[in-house]
């Protein structure tokens, strides 16, 4: 990441697919800011399951100096499938100085949720990154990766994450790559990056294959069971 | 059939495993009630089932959801629902008039915190439910898996086991494997020589009753008690007969172990790796896993824990494997240690902490 090139304000939204690995790469970004020394916050906004991605991470971030907008496990009753409150705090995330990541999870239907964030829909400096991972069966080729970035309506870029969790190798991140690059040219949007495990990284340098800037993932998720 | 081409790794959860297994098998149609954690079975299946031909409907509690899956199958459709916790409870009724009616169910289970609503998320205290809930003698077919690889495979299978046997069959898991995320491979069964079992109607059968066939007396009630021994008679004498064929375990380092662990589901995955860490550094300790939990390998087991000097019962609940293990191991005396967590996880660390503490002599 080229500290540089970062806008004065860094905003951006991960959103996709079910399991496509938006909060991993949104809790990367987050932490990679924090490690700049640049003020981060990183915001909840999983509207069905939301304690259960970040609790376990969320004293390490805040540890490492991210502010983290998520509620505690104590604080709420896990009611599952028949909804939740959604934090205060998290609707008017936006209003932070600094960087603010949003963490777009389960139970969005696209950008909609950005509706509940005020001044989400004014926000032009606003980022909206759809995470893509070609082993969702959902999402593995063009067609339906542009229908599905289609439907999630405001989108700004792609994020090849394309991976299989323990069996990823390269070649596997390489396809990903291409039929991103594919999709992406199909819906007139940059890919934003292409996300590897930091296990897989050395081999690759600042870009990918197809000169997509890469980031290092470090796989935190695995510590929140869900 | 042809839902997948080949053979596909994918990466998933274990819900999504589900709802692709029981398409690739062939599954025609879901009913099904929402409930965390196994809300992503029906999501996932309805997102799919348009595009496959198959049918969903979404019933109004889980007494509904197992009884219009009886319904379906009676039909001769390959049927089948999912649940969890509470609404497992409200299945028991359907799932007795399975056992009753020997109706080839198959009801997927992710487990969670119980009893009542407890916690959305995990546990393996669903085990008794499962297995002997219901106002019968637990005459079901019950496979606990421990991978996403596992779901899909078990889930395609407990439809011909089912089908072939004549009892209602359950998936056994649980939330962390319903939510979790890893990678397995896809496959179309008939491809890898996988026959399905082909399914039949109970009623609306061709010819004329009395004439033509016997008729389809389908019955769960009975007038006097004689009449219900003689089925009930009949029914266990095929489940014992049939036990042998169905029956599936998998044992690790059994010969002379100081400690024989045994664990299922998602516990024994960090059983097993708390095992083969030890073994690796020379300890005597070896796991023993039943795969089925009904019928139980009660003759594997007992030959497993012969050779050992202790066992060791690990699971997220209290003492419902337990109580399993105990039954089975009825006569034979060897002393029985527990680490018990209902409604919570168990780590490989904390499996080998407490293994440690037994090898080590130290005992708190």
């Amino acid at each position: 990441m080229n500290p540089e090139k970062l806008p004065k304000r860094v905003l951006e939204a991960y959103i996709g697919e079910y399991a496509s690995g938006k909060s991993e790469n949104a809790v990367n970004r987050a932490l990679d800011l924090a490690h700049l020394g640049r003020k981060v916050t990183l915001v909840d906004l999983d509207l069905v399951e939301p304690c259960y991605t970040l609790r376990p991470l969320k004293w390490k971030l805040e540890e490492e100096g991210v502010t983290v907008l998520a509620w505690d496990t104590g604080e709420l009753i896990g009611l599952g499938e028949t909804g939740n409150i959604l934090k205060p705090e998290v609707r008017f995330c936006l209003r932070h100085p600094g960087d603010v990541i949003l963490d777009i999870g389960y139970g969005s239907f696209g950008a909609q949720v950005l509706n509940l964030v005020e001044g989400a829909e004014e926000e032009q400096d606003l980022n909206v990154y759809a995470v893509i991972n070609i082993a969702r069966p959902m999402t593995g080729t063009v067609p339906d990766i542009v229908d599905h970035v289609r439907s999630l309506a405001r989108v700004d870029g792609l994020i090849n994450n394309s991976h299989l969790g323990e069996d990823t190798d390269l070649d596997f991140v390489k396809q990903g790559a291409l039929i991103v690059k594919e999709a992406a040219a199909i819906l007139g949007l940059p890919v934003v990056a292409t996300s590897v495990m930091e296990e897989l990284a050395p081999a690759l340098r600042k870009t990918d294959w197809y000169g997509h800037p890469v980031r290092v993932i470090k796989r935190y998720l695995p510590q929140a069971f869900w | 059939m042809g839902v997948i081409e080949g053979e596909k790794k994918a990466f998933m959860t274990g819900n999504e495993a589900v709802a692709w297994a029981a398409l690739a098998a062939g599954a025609e149609i879901m009913y099904g009630y929402p409930i965390t954690p196994q809300n992503e079975i029906m999501q996932y299946w309805t997102r799919l089932a348009p595009k496959h031909e198959r049918k969903f409907l979404q019933t109004e509690d889980e007494l509904s959801a197992g009884f219009t899956t009886i319904g379906g199958v009676l039909t001769g459709k390959r049927a089948f629902t999912a649940t969890a916790g509470p609404g497992n409870v409200l299945m028991q009724e359907p799932m007795s008039m399975a056992e009753a009616m020997r109706i080839p169910t198959v009801v997927v289970v992710q487990q969670r915190g119980g009893p009542s609503t407890a916690t959305v998320i995990y546990s393996q205290q669903e085990v008794t439910l499962t297995c002997f809930g219901g106002n019968g003698e637990g005459l079901r077919v019950v496979y606990s898996t421990s991978s996403h690889q596992e779901l899909y495979d078990y889930t395609i299978k407990a439809f011909n086991t089912a089908w072939k046997y004549r009892f209602p069959t359950f998936v056994l898991a649980d939330g962390y494997q319903a939510k979790m995320r890893e990678s397995l491979v896809l496959y179309d069964p008939e491809e890898r020589g996988i026959e399905m079992v082909p399914t039949e109607a109970f009623v609306g059968k061709p010819g004329m009753p009395g004439e033509d066939r016997p008729p389809a007396h389908l019955r769960n009630t009975y007038n006097i008690e004689e009449e219900l021994e003689e089925v009930l008679k009949k029914d266990i004498q095929e489940y014992e007969q049939m036990a042998p064929e169905i029956i599936e375990y998998d044992e690790f380092n059994t010969d002379g172990a100081d400690i024989l662990v045994v664990a299922h589901g998602v516990v024994f995955r960090s059983a097993a790796i708390a095992v083969r860490k030890l073994a690796d550094e020379g300890l005597k300790v070896g796991y023993f896993r039943p795969i089925t939990l009904r019928p139980f390998p009660q003759e594997q087991l007992r030959q497993a824990a012969a050779k050992a000097k202790q066992l060791m019962v690990v699971e997220s609940a209290y003492g419902q494997l337990l109580k399993i293990v105990k039954d089975n191991l009825y006569g034979m005396d060897l002393p029985i240690r527990t680490l018990l967590r209902p409604g919570v996880g168990v780590t490989p660390e904390e499996v080998v902490a407490d293994l440690r503490t037994v090898l080590e002599g130290r005992e708190d």
